[in-house]
């Protein structure tokens, strides 16, 4: 009992230096609203407040709430390892490509067997994606952070060709594909306002990132990794394995995100369907310290704050980067406290 | 004869000129890292100075004044990466994103907040040719070397001069070293925190005119993402020339060589599509660091914090 009532206190403690940060980040941004002469107060509300208005502004936040997660999975893992992956974002796309090749070849298939496979297209092909930096890093000793990013510039031609292909819709504007087949549809939760299972997996997956680098041997011996490369290898731990290791499952779980975006939300390819996720993704893998627990709310945190930003772009002409902004602030003010509470 | 060449002088006057933001940026990266202080935020850096260097130009009618906001703009980047790493040894590559997250969200906040939508892109005239006297009359070569716009003489002699600096001056030894071996810098009475300042604010405003070239070269205005991941790639260009000023004067050519390749294949259509050209300079800057990456040559506290109170391993 006495832990119990021993831990509360530190939880809040834990949670305060966020609520500082916020908090500073809203006031220092809310200053330069009222500069620019806008309505602070209402802005405010429409950024904090729109998630929980509607049944819509709630839904919207949930399917938002999704690639975010995983998004920022594909951050914290390898960054678990001591390796940052910034190729959340062509993992994702090329997850996206691979789950709709998997989705219009066979086109037919009835959903018991489509709907697996093109959720299994996205993660291989995402896992490809990171497997290769992981090569790379394994092989020659390549630094990951730019072998990833530029990864994401390849991955932009790459979709650009295929939305333009032979598989190309030729109705739209956009480059985009013609649809999956209907069996690799995700099932809704809701149809109005729509909600698709995506959200399930992505609690999933959640859960079970948790459980693997707590509960893991290999997780175990992938954060004992990150904490102490020369560490870990004296006691036996094949450290380059675990890099490795580390940043194809990133790409797996971003490359989830990609066919959860195709199979839930798009229901075909379509160039730029990435929007910012990647950015936000390692936001929140920042803001969360890596942890793998507090991910999740606050990828939620950031989801609210997205889909108020569209919301006030379209009533108040703020454009939507002004939340971008917040978000990098509060990213900063959270790093900042870790250094206040050092001293 | 001389029609069959003139393609091929005006390719090589186009790589000099695509040079040139590799080269401001790789230097600007080399000058801060060759002090230990690791910047991974050129891509935000430059979009942000190409920005608010579009928008300064815009407003006052002079190109002069765009360049020198661009400058500020990488120096106040700089200033705050050393702030945060050197004095509040934060993280370097996690302040270095989260500076990339400000510079990005910026680059296309301000545009929209000052100039807002508009249906024809607002323009700024772009850096005239400056041919220089004589040498400019050479046949052929001075169509190519003493015929462009001044940043690309300016990114030469820049080069030079930090080579010379560098390399030839006692403070050029002390900068070094303090990439090197902060401890023995600071047991010789050098001020390591004054000179990771000095590298990172220095290094931050030649990456902010790298982004700047971008508009006022390229297209005469701002356009969101424009920088493309050149930031990134010089931070490649930083390694593959082993963080020497020359080194990467010359990878640089190689940098610009290949996006004008990709571009001249491009125009001469031949089935590839362009798609797969347009990966090329990030595949063969891949391909590139297999053999740079083998016995790299970097500052040995490169990406590190220096706090004279800890114990050296």
């Amino acid at each position: 009992m006495t832990t119990i009532t021993g831990s509360k206190p530190s939880i809040i403690k834990s949670f305060f230096p966020y609520l500082i940060a916020v908090l500073a980040s809203l006031v220092a941004v809310g200053l330069f609203i009222g500069l620019m002469g806008f309505d602070i107060l209402h802005a405010f509300q429409t950024i904090l407040f729109t998630s929980f208005k509607s049944p819509n502004g709630f839904t919207q936040t949930l399917l938002k709430f999704v690639p975010l997660v995983l998004q920022a999975y594909a951050f914290t893992i390898p960054l678990a390892a001591g390796k940052f992956n910034i190729g959340g974002e062509g993992q994702l796309i090329v997850g996206a490509i691979g789950a709709s090749a998997v989705g219009i070849i066979f086109f037919d298939l009835p959903m018991v067997l489509l709907l697996p496979l093109v959720l299994l297209g996205g993660i291989i092909a995402g896992a490809i994606w990171g497997l290769v930096p992981g090569w790379l890093l394994y092989k020659f000793n390549i630094n990951e952070i730019l072998t990833t990013v530029l990864l994401n510039f390849v991955a932009f031609a790459l979709i650009n060709y295929i939305a333009t292909g032979p598989w190309r819709d030729p109705t739209a504007g956009h480059p985009t594909t013609t649809p999956i087949g209907a069996g690799g549809f995700l099932p809704m939760i809701i149809i109005n306002p729509p909600l698709h299972t995506g959200l399930f997996i992505a609690l999933l997956v959640s859960v079970g990132v948790y459980l693997f680098t707590t509960r893991s041997t290999r997780g175990y011996e992938m954060v004992a990794t990150g904490a102490n490369p020369r560490a870990a290898g004296v006691f036996g731990i094949k450290v380059k394995n675990m890099f490795v290791m580390s940043l194809v499952i990133a790409g797996a779980i971003a490359g989830l995100s990609g066919a959860i975006e195709v199979a839930g939300v798009q229901h075909r390819l379509i160039e730029g369907l990435q929007s910012n996720f990647l950015i936000l993704g390692i936001i929140i893998g920042l803001i969360a310290r890596g942890n793998p627990l507090a991910v999740p709310f606050v990828a939620f945190f950031i989801a609210v704050l997205e889909v108020g930003a569209s919301a006030m772009q379209r009533t108040m002409k703020i454009p939507v980067e002004m939340v971008f902004i917040v978000e990098a602030l509060v990213l900063l003010f959270v790093l900042l406290s870790a250094v206040v509470r050092r001293k | 004869m001389t029609d069959v060449n003139i393609p091929l002088i005006l390719y090589l006057k186009l790589i000099l000129l695509t040079m040139v933001p590799f080269v401001l940026a790789g230097q600007g990266t080399m000058v801060g890292g060759r002090a230990g202080v690791f910047n991974v935020a050129q891509e935000g850096i430059m979009l942000c100075s190409a920005s608010i260097g579009f928008l300064a130009s815009y407003y006052t009618g002079n190109l002069g004044m765009g360049i020198l906001a661009a400058m500020v703009v990488g120096g106040i980047f700089g200033l705050a990466l050393a702030y945060f790493t050197t004095t509040l040894k934060m993280d370097q590559f996690v302040i270095g994103l989260a500076l990339f997250f400000v510079g990005l969200g910026l680059s296309t906040l301000l545009p929209k907040l000052l100039i807002g939508v508009t249906m024809t892109p607002p323009l700024i005239p772009t850096l005239n040719n400056i041919p220089i006297p004589l040498l400019s009359e050479i046949p052929y070569i001075g169509e190519v070397f003493f015929n462009q716009n001044i940043l690309v003489y300016v990114s030469v002699l820049l080069s030079i001069f930090l080579w010379w600096g560098l390399y030839k001056t006692s403070f050029g030894l002390s900068l070094r070293s303090t990439g090197e071996s902060p401890q023995a810098s600071d047991s010789l009475g050098i001020n390591v925190t004054f000179m990771r300042y000095l590298a990172s604010i220095v290094g931050g405003a030649l990456i902010g005119l790298a982004g700047v070239y971008l508009p006022m070269v390229y297209t005469g205005t701002f356009t969101e993402g424009m920088v493309k991941g050149r930031g990134w790639l010089a931070i490649a260009l930083t390694f593959f020339g082993g963080w020497k000023p020359l080194n990467i004067l010359i990878g640089a050519l190689f940098f610009s060589g290949v996006e004008i390749l990709a571009y001249k294949v491009q125009i001469t259509a031949l089935g590839i599509p362009y798609q797969f050209l347009l990966m090329l300079p990030y595949l063969a800057t891949i391909f590139v660091m297999i053999f740079t990456f083998r016995k790299p040559t970097v500052p040995q506290f490169l990406g590190q914090n220096y706090d004279r109170e800890k114990r050296s391993l």
